[in-house]
Formats: C-alpha cells, structure tokens, sequence
C-alpha cells in the first residue's frame, strides 16, 4: 500500500467519469544486459543444430563466415566436425522467451508444444553422428595406428563415451521424452533422469570397459608394454570424457538457478503490480456500477492493458504502431468508444509520420465525437511507396456538402495537415452509411 | 477438400440415429472453453440462435464431447488444458476430416492465430465479439465458409507481404491474387463481408469464395515469406 495516489471518491452524488487510475507502470522485462548475446545453440535459422548461427551471434560475425571456417575445418581431418560436435553438447540451447502469458499458458499445456520443435528433430541426431565420426576418424588417423583388430574396441568405447555424453544435454531429453511415441526406440535412451538414465551410464561406461578389456586381452604379452600403456592412457582420457559432462552440468546448472532466480523475482513484482492494477480497475468499478458507461471504459482500458501485457509484441520505441496505438487507446480512454487498430508492416518515425498520426487521431476523435458508432475500425498499412491509414466508423454518417466551412475538426487538423506534408485526406461519408477517412502520405 | 457436411440423399443411409445436422434448423454448435463462466455466458449469448449440444474444458473432454455429437460447428478457446487447441484439432481432423471449428482467444497473438488455422480451423474471433456478430461467424462457418476478424486479415496480408515475384513464383498457393488482397485489405478495414461486396460491386458469394480461397492457402501454403514471417514470432 505504497501507491500515493489512491483515487478518493466522493461518497455521494454524481460520480466523476473515470478518475485516472494509475497507468500500468510495469517494470521492464527482466533486464538483458546489452552486451553480446551468450553463445547459445539457437532455433531460428539452424542449419543443423544451430551451433554456427549462434555462435554468429555471439562473436558479431556474419553467420556465413562462421559457417565456412567450420566447412574449411572439417578438410583437416574433420576438425571442424568434432569441433561442431563438442560445441553443440558445450553451448545451451537458447531459450524461447515470449509474451508472460503465452509462456504460462505454454507451462500450463493450454498451448500447442509440438509445432514449434518439427525443425530441429535431426539436429542432435546429426550432431552426434559428426562428435562420433570425428572421434573415429581423428583416432584412425593417429600416431597411435589402430589396427583393424582393434577398430572395435575404439568404436565401443566412442560410443560408450557419447551415451554418457548424451547425459548433458538435458533439454534435449525433455524434448525427446515428450515426442517418445513417435520414437519409441530412443525413448529409453533419452529420458529424463530415473533407471534409463542410470542404465545409459552404466551401458556406456560397460563399453569404455569392454573397449579396454578387449584391447588387453588380445595383447596379452609384456612385449607389447608401449601399446598397453598408450591404450591405458586413452582408457583414462575416455574416463575424463565421460566425467567431464557432470562437472560442465553442474556448473551450468548453478547458472541457470542464478538467472531463474533472477527471473523469478522479476516476475513476482510484475504480477503484484498487475494484480494491483487489476484489483485497482475492480474496486472503481464497483464504486461506479451504477454509471455503465464508466464501467466499460474502466473495463476496455484494464483489458487494453492486460492484453498488451500479457500478449502483445513487445513494441520498443516510437514506430507507426506504438504511436497508433498509443493515439487509439488515448481516444478509447477519452471518448469510451473502443478502437480496433489493426497495423500491418511498421515505419521509423519522422515528421510526416508524426503528422499522419495526428491525423488519424483526429480522425478517430470525431468519430468517438459525432458519429454515434459503438466501434471505430482504424487499420494502417505501409506499403513500398506510400503508408495509408483508414479510420472508419459505421455510425450515423453526414453529407459532405453541408459541413460548415468554419468546422476546423476536418478540414484544420485533418486535411491540411496532411497537405502540408504532402499526403492526401479523403473523406467518405454518406448520411446513415457511416464515415471513412483515408489518410496517405509517400514515404 | 471440405465436402459439404450438410447430408445429402446419400448420407441419409449413413445411420438414422446420428442426429442429422439440419440445414435449415438451428445449428448443433459444442462449446469448448476451460472457464466455467465463459461456456455459460455464451451459451446465454447464443443460446437463441443455436442449440448448445455440448460442452468441454480440455482437450480430452472436447474430443469425446465433438467425436459422440458431431456439431456442425466447435467454438473453441485456442488455450486448452492438455495441448491447447491445436491437439484438439489434429485428433478430431484424424477421424472426422470435415469438422469445423471456430476457434476463439482472449490472447490475439500472431502466433496463436495463424497457429490454430494452420491447424484446420475455419475461422478465428476474439473473445471480445458480441453476440450478433458471433452467431453469425457460427453460421459462415457451419455453412463451410470462413470467418476472418480484421486482425486475422491483417496478419495475412503481413505474413504474404513483400515483393512477390511473380515469376519465380509457380505455385499459386503462395501468393494471393490482386482480388484476394483487395478483399482482405477491406476486412481489415472494418468491413463486413456484405460492405466489402457492396464496394467491389462483387457478390456476397463471391467474396466469401475469396476469403475461402485464402484460408486454403493459409493452411497449405509453405510460402518462404509465410514461413520466416511465422519464424519471426517463433512459430512454424
């Protein structure tokens, strides 16, 4: 009960239309800092597994020069590709943050999960494959000479590592846990935590076993003490590659606390400032019921608001649409005829803009005014060379001919203005039809 | 594509005891809306013009509900416990391709919207429409046309924007036509189907054919632009 500005009301007579309940000051999302991005495996864009447009991102290079070092690399023996492999299992995927109230909503399984993951179901497939080649490919090729009697041994031991491996990324997991009925057979697998995950690290760490197993059985003699050894010290290396993924996961599992924390907090003020406001709408509301037009305008405003929150795109600084929709809720606030704004493309702001939206506030002000409609339709559309904006209204409408020349409404703030900045203002009107004002200016 | 749901002689010998959904009649419309207060209030709203057969509040409970009444018409909220919608659709459509739904949201996200179309719904209204004018888009979509709000329309013409060229072009599914764009650009003006006839000196039937037409290529078109446009607000 900090907020000062409580609205007192006179406790009888006439009550005033609509005292101004405070504006939803909602704090700003949680704050990103706006230093570069953290390199993480990213959706949009991915060509397999997101790892080079991410790490674009991060770096601030184009993403097509990041993806040919990554090609070039792979020349020399598959560097590239191991290199891919590691980094896609290092780098956390993204996470998708949308309006509160579809993410919850999301939470809450009201929405649809399965759309959005379709595109990315063979990237981890592909990244591991590549992590798993790689490994081959680079122990293959080493000075250690790994003869065919031994090629089994490694590759049980490549893919013992890369089950235990598979261990890290756990949002992969959730994702494959819930499409397990179309992927039955990876399911066991993949899964989060309980026996699976237990037996995926015991079958790994059974062929890292068996890989060595099968190496010092067949090398039997003392004679052949240097290759024993090497493979000893491989032994340990795959150990370290396997223990490696816990150390990484939980140091970024304390990150990840750190920032949900963070998050949480951020949270917690918002919806006790929109339950504030909220609350706030409730109480004028029952304090006015017996004026209904107050109420729908208390009403329409506190939806208005909500709804942005919750739903809206996030409209950063003044473009055509934050300023006509700022110019439609100003009108709906003023006249309590609701506004429906509907934008399509959007435009940086300059004084022929900033005109054009005078205009149209006009506009929609005489209609609230005169017209007697129930609903203003306001519907704005950037094109290549010019930007339109149509206010119309289905209210009682009026003859052209007979508006006073003196009605400054019209012609001052509507028509000249736009001339002056070299836009057109066409008025359509008929008595009992209805009014559209069309508004154009060339860009 | 969508047949007719209305039975024609031949259907009639399809089962006598499956209520035959009357062309003339009342519409047999299931609500579906996880709010309690909101299935009633619109039943109230309606109830006159339409006959309410049937009610759910997630996704299990509106597909038993749709599967054992088969309404001419689903008016469903786009959030539903247990998958939203879109689940609702995807396991209807798997064993009654020719249901429809009107699909309704207090949300008005792009994302929610294109996704419940892309999915099979014929149409998509805010919460905020009055009655009148819900019944009427229960009607339209009974009658196997579609129903587009202003703000539908403008996502469409968004999401089809940019410069086409018509060339490179072959697949007509990804563009709209000149008369399409002129159709949808006055929806989103405001206008109502009849006023959009009246100013293109085009018949009702006619218009409702167009808007028909873009609904389809909504939900077939694999468009570039439609699918980075959808990207953009991370949807696909």
């Amino acid at each position: 009960m900090t907020e000062g500005s409580r609205v007192q009301v006179p406790p009888a007579g006439p009550v005033p239309p609509a005292p101004p309940a405070p504006p939803l000051a909602l704090p700003p999302a949680v704050a990103e800092p706006a230093s570069r991005p953290r390199a993480s495996r990213v959706g949009d864009g991915a060509m397999v597994g997101g790892v080079c447009t991410g790490l674009a991102r991060h770096l601030g290079w184009p993403v097509i020069a990041v993806r040919i070092v990554f090609v070039a690399l792979a020349m020399f023996q598959l560097i590239g590709v191991v290199a891919y492999g590691a980094l896609w299992l290092l780098m956390p995927a993204q996470p998708v943050v949308s309006a509160p109230g579809l993410e919850s909503a999301s939470r809450a399984g009201l929405r649809d999960q399965r759309v959005a993951r379709r595109r990315r179901d063979w990237g981890p497939v592909v990244a591991l494959g590549a992590l798993g080649t790689g490994l081959l490919w680079l122990v293959q090729s080493s000075p250690l000479g790994v003869s065919d009697r031994l090629f089994w041994p490694v590759a049980f031991a490549c893919v013992g590592a890369a089950l235990v491996w598979r261990q890290a990324d756990s949002t992969q997991q959730r994702r494959w846990q819930a499409e397990a009925g179309g992927r039955a057979w990876l399911a066991p697998f993949v899964a989060r935590g309980g026996w699976p995950a237990l037996v995926r690290v015991i079958v790994g760490l059974g062929l890292v076993g068996a890989a060595f197993g099968l190496v010092v059985a067949q090398q039997g003699q003392i004679s052949q003490l240097p290759e024993v050894m090497a493979m000893t010290t491989f032994a340990l290396a795959g150990l370290a590659i396997v223990v490696a993924p816990w150390v990484h996961r939980s140091r970024t599992a304390l990150n990840v606390a750190r920032a949900e924390k963070v998050r949480a907090d951020a949270r917690a003020d918002m919806a006790a400032h929109l339950h504030d406001s909220v609350l706030q709408t409730l109480a004028l509301i029952q304090r006015q019921s017996d004026d209904p037009r107050a109420v729908s305008q208390l009403a329409r405003r506190q939806e208005r608001e909500l709804r942005t929150w919750l739903y809206g795109e996030e409209l950063a600084g003044t473009t055509l649409k934050t300023a006509l929709a700022a110019a439609a809720a100003e009108v709906e606030d003023e006249r309590g005829v609701p506004v429906e704004l509907v934008v399509v493309g959007d435009a940086d702001p300059s004084e022929a803009l900033q005109a054009l939206v005078q205009a149209a506030r006009e506009a929609m002000v005489n209609a609230a005014k005169h017209s007697g409609a129930d609903k203003i339709d306001v519907y704005a559309e950037v094109g290549e060379e010019s930007i339109e904006v149509f206010v119309r209204d289905r209210g009682r409408g009026f003859d052209l001919a007979a508006v006073p020349e003196d009605r400054m409404g019209v012609k001052g703030s509507i028509l000249n203005r736009m001339s002056r900045h070299g836009g057109t203002a066409t008025l359509r009107s008929r008595p009992g039809d209805g009014t559209e004002v069309r508004l154009e200016i060339r860009r | 594509m969508s047949t007719p749901a209305s039975p024609g002689p031949s259907a009639a010998a399809d089962s006598a005891a499956a209520p035959a959904p009357a062309s003339t009649g009342p519409y047999r419309v299931v609500v579906v809306d996880d709010h309690a207060m909101f299935r009633t209030g619109v039943k109230a709203e309606i109830g006159q013009a339409v006959r309410v057969v049937g009610e759910a509040a997630d996704v299990d409970s509106a597909v038993a509900a749709v599967t054992a009444n088969r309404p001419d018409v689903v008016l469903m909220d786009v959030h539903l416990p247990g998958g939203g919608g879109v689940e609702v659709l995807r396991r209807v459509h798997a064993t009654m391709p020719d249901q429809r739904f009107l699909a309704l949201s207090v949300s008005d996200a792009a994302e929610d919207v294109i996704g419940v179309i892309r999915a099979g719904a014929r149409g998509y209204v805010t919460k905020s429409i009055n009655g009148a004018e819900l019944v009427d888009a229960i009607r339209r979509v009974a009658e196997g046309d579609a129903v587009f709000s202003p703000r539908l329309a403008g996502f469409v013409l968004d999401a089809f924007s940019g410069a086409i060229d018509v060339a490179a072009v072959d697949e007509d599914l990804d563009r709209l036509s000149q008369r399409e764009r002129e159709v949808l650009r006055l929806i989103a003006r405001g206008y109502a189907y009849k006023e959009v006839a009246r100013e293109l000196f085009i018949s009702i039937k006619t218009v409702e054919t167009h808007v028909s037409s873009v609904l389809r290529k909504l939900q077939l078109s694999n468009r570039h632009q439609l699918t980075r446009w959808a990207t953009d607000r991370r949807l696909v």
